[in-house]
């Protein structure tokens, strides 16, 4: 267990270095300049070159890496280029809400996912099952953002039933819950699919195991044998896989939020990139790779603590 | 029967949902936009983002009437120019505080000037500063009155003045915050004080209690009706239309045109438009690059492109099409530019450009001297540009011209733009009259910008210079029409559209008027209150 | 367990309802997008400022766009454009991830090496890799095709690696390298023809995914710019219109939808057919 933990962990730091290189050589391959992008639109050459100085872009690569390195070790990601407010505090605006809008997704689609996983394996064959799997593989090649436009325009615009113009606050206040569940049935939406996939064939496969057919052997319910034996032995490979499936949803996270104008981090990261600020950018990337980086961590010590298999 | 209850009871929490959704309380009113600026510095940015907010915080020396050409007291309440048009001097309210309390001094407003033209330490570099005319030395005589002085005569000065560039800030604030003047805080003497800022969020601010001196074509001169003004960004343009329909947002102005129509139908919705309004769209060249330093290309483009069927197209109805360089409602506009300007003609395109020595090539391109009629063009990627580039495209190629596009988000626009790696552009910009436009972008010192045409020629220049320091009205004008029948010959610019200031407002709102300085539609908002 | 054999592939396809309809799908797409010129009702460029938005009528099947774009046109040089991106990374990644993949199954010594970095790759969600290429080389369908080709590499030599193993415990590859054959003709002649069928399938199902990956990428301005016809651009720009034209942005929605399902419906049935233990 602690061994497995342990190898993880290193592995995870190779990988985190990748993340520190990658975003330093993307603020230094990237082909606009910075300073002139600062400038703006009617400046001269002599306001580009003092910006140039004030942005410390003139020091030689070597020195900017290990300035960035130890900038970052002490939390500090740089100052946007476009509004000068710093990239972390940017990032502590916008992870809530993007946490928040993942949280929702996940919330009802795992259940739901899961629920129809198991009812498709139990009764796999019948039309059930194959309208499961059609919802399934129809959910994992839905454009996310066709699903959003869909709702925006019918539920939000011809309907007028619920908002879709960003978060409307915390998600105790009825606005702020109001105003995530077109968002969050977006998200969630493209993510049942998958879930519901997984959680049949772990749940197939395990109704085959040979303790499920000892319990059934010894005259144990059909439900208990699937609720006891099969599902909980199913639930292992499920855990694993919606942890490798996170970044599908993070994918998707970035498109609803842009939709739907949430602030998260996914729309901070789109919109730095396509307004060239790099240090945002290069911010946001770190911190949703580092995100991730640590989700399949902390599923792949889970994975160890419930599977004894693996503890070894 | 479960599901129906069910849907019912869903439509119910969404419907009553929906109607207290984030309706803004009363006496506060929420305005909407598309971007956020990068500060709120007068003398350090120069987007409309940032002016539309300043408009409401600070206040210049003089006002601009919605007339566009009337300059109205404000911070002075009255001045006089020398004969010989060197010394301006105003004389400055008395009653004018900060938001901080403090009284408003002449001293205040001259290292306001002074930092705005780069003449305090710090030294900030406003990128405008230009336009505070070829300064000699701007100084308080006493606590009220301002010496403005000048080595040559500036026939804009006042109208330059009216501009948010010109606003007074407090200098205490400015030495306290240092870099973060702007970002973390403000102090001005306008209707509103800075509340709290999130950036690409919104931005709150709050009535200035004591303000007493607004401009006097409010009919009420201050403090402000509505308690706090916040705006918000919401950048697509779709969510911007269902909030204001929804009551969730009161006022924008940033409406794209295909919605403007069905918008305007909307009961509980109210428009409002400013004819004088000066903010154009147009695609210029680079005249010293291959095919486009070609003049015949030039007016070949300007002939095979229909203006106003690409404008009907692209602004349904909320913009003009344009020929001359200046629009007609702009002071020292000159009619008979407009005429010499080529207009909509195929044939005369085709027939400027087999003249010329322009032959189709194989793939319909056409080409002389072993160069192929294909230019790049560089713009901001806005839903706008993205249609009217398509158009024009179309267009030029059905006449054997080959243009290609390269769109880049605002802000990265902006440093491509300043490069040479293109042939043409597209850019729209606000100015306040033909002498101002023509001097944005025209004199030979400008260049590489705001003058991307690298437009270098001393005659212009020369007429530039006149008309900058005339005295008389009369002589400004005649320089100014000389230097637009130029331009109309030589077709280094395709003026495509002059765009109108359209504000909405919801029924909530009383008392909106468009006013639309430098695109700022509100200015400062005095007569505006909630009925609800 | 020699090379897949293609007719009998093709009967089980036939006798699985599914799998025939997706393997129609498939076929009709691809012809689509390659006689897309010959099909195309106008040219995909061309304005029509008289008749912009409008909804499907009977001289523009399935509408006009905000230009006055014929979007039938526009679907069928779209599908061509968005197809060959996800081709061209299935391509790029799929051949040096299988080649990552034979490497560390046959180089038992470069294996872990191999696979760690291959674990570090698969750290890395798509998406990352799309907003990474997109902001160091600026948005464009080059960014994206590079984006997705690095993303397909870890899981393709996964795959092949894993199917590979399996032969190379087979005793007639100690035999062939007893009789002296060398590694490169080992792997070409005895591992590759072994794996084809999961590679076949994965490749399938791959597509679907990067084809969804691509055009949300464009989706977001990442990808393809306009006035590129590409079904996620043409979605992206049809949004703006969602509440006056909802056509515009539906349609290429639809569509990405419609080509995405039959890749994955297909890949499906293919695995069914071949290789039903493959786990993808």
């Amino acid at each position: 267990m602690i061994r497995h933990g342990v190898q993880r962990l290193l592995l995870a730091l190779p990988v985190l270095f990748g993340v520190l290189l990658i975003g330093f050589l993307l603020m230094q391959v990237v082909p606009t300049d910075p300073a002139t992008v600062r400038a703006g639109p009617q400046a001269t050459a002599e306001v580009v070159a003092a910006i140039r100085t004030e942005l410390g872009l003139d020091e030689p690569v070597w020195k900017q890496f290990f300035l960035y390195v130890w900038r970052l070790a002490q939390g500090d990601l740089g100052v946007s280029i476009i509004n000068n407010v710093p990239v972390s505090q940017e990032l502590g605006n916008t992870i809530g809400p993007t946490l928040e809008l993942m949280f929702a997704a996940l919330v009802w689609s795992i259940p739901l996912g899961i629920a129809l996983g198991t009812v498709a394996a139990y009764l796999r064959g019948s039309f059930v099952d194959r309208v499961v799997m059609a919802i399934s593989v129809a959910g994992v090649s839905v454009p996310v953002f066709f699903l959003g436009l869909l709702l925006i325009w019918l539920v939000g615009f011809q309907w007028q039933l619920l908002p879709f113009t960003g978060r409307g606050g915390p998600l105790w206040t009825m606005d702020g819950l109001l105003a995530i569940i077109l968002p969050a049935i977006t998200l969630g939406g493209v993510f049942v699919g998958p879930v519901a996939r997984m959680t049949r064939s772990a749940v197939v496969d395990a109704l085959q195991a040979e303790h499920v057919r000892t319990a059934r052997a010894k005259g144990l319910g059909e439900g208990a044998v699937v609720r006891r034996h099969a599902l909980r032995n199913a639930l292992i490979p499920v855990v694993t896989l919606i942890g490798l499936q996170i970044g599908f949803l993070l994918g998707g996270a970035v498109v609803t939020e842009t939709i739907f104008s949430w602030p998260g981090v996914g729309r901070l990261a789109v919109g730095a990139i396509l307004s060239a600020d790099f240090p945002m950018a290069q911010g946001t990337i770190i911190v949703l790779s580092a995100g991730f980086i640590i989700i399949n961590l902390v599923v792949d010590l889970l994975y160890g603590a419930l599977d004894p298999r693996v503890r070894g | 029967m479960l599901r129906r209850a069910t849907l019912a009871a869903l439509a119910a929490i969404g419907i009553t949902g929906a109607a207290h959704a984030q309706t803004p309380a009363r006496n506060q009113i929420v305005v909407m936009r598309e971007i956020d600026s990068d500060r709120y510095d007068p003398h350090r940015s120069t987007a409309l983002a940032g002016g539309e907010v300043m408009t409401m915080l600070a206040d210049t020396l003089v006002a601009m009437a919605p007339d566009m050409r009337t300059i109205r007291p404000l911070l002075a309440e009255r001045w006089e120019v020398s004969p010989d048009g060197l010394v301006y001097t105003f004389h400055l309210r008395r009653d004018v505080t900060f938001c901080d309390g403090k009284a408003f001094t002449a001293r205040d407003m001259a290292f306001s000037l002074n930092r705005w033209i780069g003449r305090t330490t710090p030294r900030v570099t406003s990128p405008v500063a230009w336009r505070a005319g070829d300064v000699k030395e701007i100084t308080a005589v006493d606590d009220h009155t301002l010496r403005y002085e000048l080595n040559r005569p500036f026939s804009e000065l006042l109208s330059q003045l009216t501009l948010f560039f010109a606003s007074a800030i407090d200098p205490a604030t400015v030495e306290r915050l240092g870099d973060n003047f702007g970002v973390q805080g403000f102090n001005g003497t306008g209707p509103f004080c800075w509340g709290s800022w999130t950036p690409r969020q919104e931005m709150v601010l709050n009535r200035h209690q004591a303000y007493r001196w607004g401009p006097d074509f409010y009919t009420n001169r201050g403090p402000a009706q509505v308690e706090r003004v916040t705006w918000r960004v919401i950048p697509e343009a779709a969510s911007r239309v269902a909030a204001l329909q929804a009551g969730q947002a009161d006022i924008t102005q940033y409406i794209p045109p295909a919605f403007v129509e069905a918008l305007s139908r909307v009961p509980t919705v109210t428009r409002h438009t400013q004819p004088n309004y000066f903010w154009d769209v147009f695609m210029g060249f680079k005249v010293d690059k291959p095919v486009v330093n070609d003049i015949a290309i030039r007016r070949a483009v300007h002939m095979a492109v229909d203006r106003p069927a690409l404008v009907r197209a692209v602004w349904a109805g909320t913009a003009e099409p344009a020929r001359n360089i200046v629009n007609p409602n702009a002071a020292d506009f000159d009619a008979e530019s407009d005429r010499m300007v080529p207009g909509f003609d195929r044939a005369a395109a085709i027939r400027t450009l087999e003249e010329a020595g322009w032959r189709p090539g194989p793939d319909g391109v056409r080409v002389k001297d072993g160069q192929r009629a294909t230019f790049m063009t560089y713009a901001i990627n806005t839903l706008d540009n993205q249609r009217m580039g398509e158009i024009i495209q179309q267009a030029l190629r059905q006449v054997g011209i080959e243009m290609r596009i390269q769109l880049f988000d605002a802000t990265v626009a902006w440093g491509r733009l300043a490069t040479q790696e293109f042939d043409a552009f597209f850019l729209s910009y606000p100015y306040v009259s033909a002498t101002d436009a023509l001097n944005l972008y025209w004199h030979s010192r400008n260049r590489p910008t705001p003058n991307r045409m690298n437009w270098a020629d001393p005659q212009t220049d020369a007429w530039l210079e006149a008309g900058r320091s005339a005295l008389d009205p009369a002589e400004r004008a005649r320089n100014a029409a000389l230097i637009q029948r130029q331009l109309a010959e030589q077709a280094p610019w395709l003026t495509v559209a002059r765009t109108s200031l359209t504000l909405f407002s919801s029924n909530r709102v009383q008392g909106v008027r468009a006013h639309g300085l430098y695109g700022a539609g509100l200015y400062k908002v005095l007569d505006v209150r909630t009925v609800r | 367990m020699a090379a897949p054999v293609k007719p009998s592939v093709l009967r089980m396809l036939g006798r699985d309802l599914g799998g025939a309809l997706s393997l129609g799908m498939v076929v009709l797409i691809v012809l689509a997008a390659i006689l897309a010129p010959w099909l195309s009702p106008r040219d995909p460029y061309e304005t029509d400022l008289l008749a912009i938005m409008q909804p499907p009528s009977a001289e523009y099947w399935l509408g006009t766009d905000g230009q006055g774009r014929d979007i039938l046109a526009r679907m069928l040089f779209g599908l061509r454009v968005t197809l060959l991106m996800g081709l061209a990374s299935l391509l790029a990644g799929g051949v040096l991830g299988a080649l990552i993949g034979f490497c560390a199954a046959f180089y038992r010594r470069a294996d872990g090496l191999l696979m760690r970095f291959m674990d570090i790759l698969l750290s890395f969600p798509a998406i990352l890799f799309g907003l990474a290429l997109a902001a160091i080389f600026g948005p464009g369908e080059v960014s994206v095709v590079i984006a997705l080709s690095i993303a397909t590499v870890p899981l393709m030599a996964r795959i092949v690696r894993g199917s590979a193993l399996v032969v190379m415990g087979l005793d007639y590859i100690e035999a062939a390298r007893a009789i002296g054959m060398s590694d490169g003709r080992l792997i070409w002649r005895h591992l590759a023809p072994n794996c084809l069928s999961a590679i076949f399938v994965f490749s399938t199902l791959r597509l679907g995914q990067v084809i969804l990956l691509g055009s949300a990428l464009s989706f977001l301005g990442l990808g393809a710019q306009p006035p590129l016809a590409e079904l996620g651009a043409m979605a992206a720009q049809g949004r703006n219109f969602l509440f006056i034209a909802p056509h515009i942005s539906v349609i290429p929605s639809l569509g990405i939808f419609v080509i995405v399902l039959a890749f994955n419906l297909l890949g499906d049935a293919l695995r069914d057919a071949l290789d039903p233990r493959l786990r993808i």
